[in-house]
């Protein structure tokens, strides 16, 4: 009796034990576990640094508005007169419009006709200056954080024209012959980088096509405001809520 | 068979009302730990029907396939494979083989009886 009952009893007992860690693990209440893999790691750490970086950003923005309510707050205690400020943020607008002369580091870049005695005479489409020439040196200038451009004295902004006249070029509806000079504001290692580096479109116009084109580094550029006038015809800025 | 039932629902009841928990961290492991015990268990239960019952057999599988699932698990974390899948068709087959075996066993006994009564 005690010999034939003896596995049962003992497969009792551990059977107490295997519902006594599955009760364990059904208190745990788990929702369904997902095998992780390299790949889903890394996805929901790709994940985790993009909400960082929104997080951060939102931050700032945070700050700002923080700012703006202190502005705010001073305005209404007296301390500043509202104008002032108003006059202030019109200052900042028009200095992001390209309305305002600007000054600080960056480089001047000047860029001739090929002169030498051999270059006449020969394939003349590549010694000049085209107004591609002009544009894929801003295009550059721009891919390397310049904050204001001007050619010839004519300041370049996000409606300017840079077309070719025959002979001369037209920015701003302005005719500019050779030579040109593009001052851009910015880094100047980093402008200085992007016509000079090999590779860049520069480097291929003073070596390939032989064009004269030098740029300089200056602590001190200024660039003047954009002097003619504009106003959006058609374009009409979507409300908010609409 | 019927122990095994009564000693889960045994088990279930007493680890339902003792207030012990563990990591969430650890339950992937355990459970596969839980699978092993589990094919343990009816392992035990068809060797006992055959009568080849061995207790040294059985609990050092128990316990042994316990570990060991749960380690092939943690490693299989740590090397970011999951190594895991092996103890769950491994112990998932091998229940369902000796469900199949248990199941005949005692369906035999049953053809056998109703003869004699016969």
């Amino acid at each position: 009796m005690n010999n034939t009952n003896k596995p049962n009893i003992i497969i009792l007992i551990f059977s107490i034990l295997l519902g006594i860690f599955m009760a364990g693990q059904f208190k745990l209440n788990i929702p369904t576990l997902t095998p992780v893999t390299l790949k889903s790691i890394q996805m929901t750490k790709n994940e985790i640094i993009a909400l960082n970086n929104e997080i951060e950003d939102l931050n700032k923005l945070l700050q700002e508005k923080e700012e703006q309510i202190n502005i705010l707050e001073k305005i209404t205690s007296g301390d500043e007169n509202i104008i002032d400020v108003l006059n202030n943020e019109l200052k900042k607008y028009k200095n992001l419009a390209g309305f305002l002369e600007v000054e600080g580091p960056g480089i001047i870049i000047m860029m001739q006709d090929n002169m030498a005695e051999g270059a006449f005479g020969e394939e003349f489409e590549l010694d000049i200056i085209h107004d591609i020439d002009v544009l894929r040196i801003i295009n550059d200038l721009r891919g390397a954080g310049a904050e204001a451009i001007s050619v010839n004295g004519q300041r370049v902004l996000a409606i300017s024209e840079i077309k070719c006249g025959g002979p001369i070029i037209r920015v701003n509806g302005k005719s500019l012959g050779a030579p040109f000079v593009i001052k851009a504001i910015g880094d100047p290692k980093l402008l200085t980088a992007a016509i000079n580096a090999p590779t860049t479109y520069g480097y291929a116009l003073k070596h390939i096509d032989q064009v004269y084109i030098e740029s300089t580094t200056k602590d001190n550029i200024k660039i003047p405001a954009y002097n003619g006038r504009f106003n959006f015809r058609y374009a009409k800025p979507i409300r908010e809520g609409d | 068979m019927f122990f095994a039932l009564i000693g889960i629902a045994i088990g279930l009841a007493i680890g339902l009302i003792l207030p012990f928990t563990y990591n969430t961290a650890y339950s992937l492991y355990i459970s596969v730990a839980i699978l092993a015990c589990l094919d343990s268990v009816f392992g035990g239960i068809k060797a006992n029907l055959e009568n080849k019952f061995d207790t040294s057999i059985f609990i050092s599988g128990f316990f042994g396939n316990a570990f060991l699932a749960a380690f092939l698990a943690y490693i299989g974390d740590r090397l970011g494979v999951p190594l895991y899948y092996a103890a769950i068709f491994t112990f998932g087959g091998r229940i369902f083989e000796n469900f199949a075996s248990i199941r005949r066993i005692l369906l035999n006994k049953r053809k056998s009886k109703t003869k004699v009564e016969k």
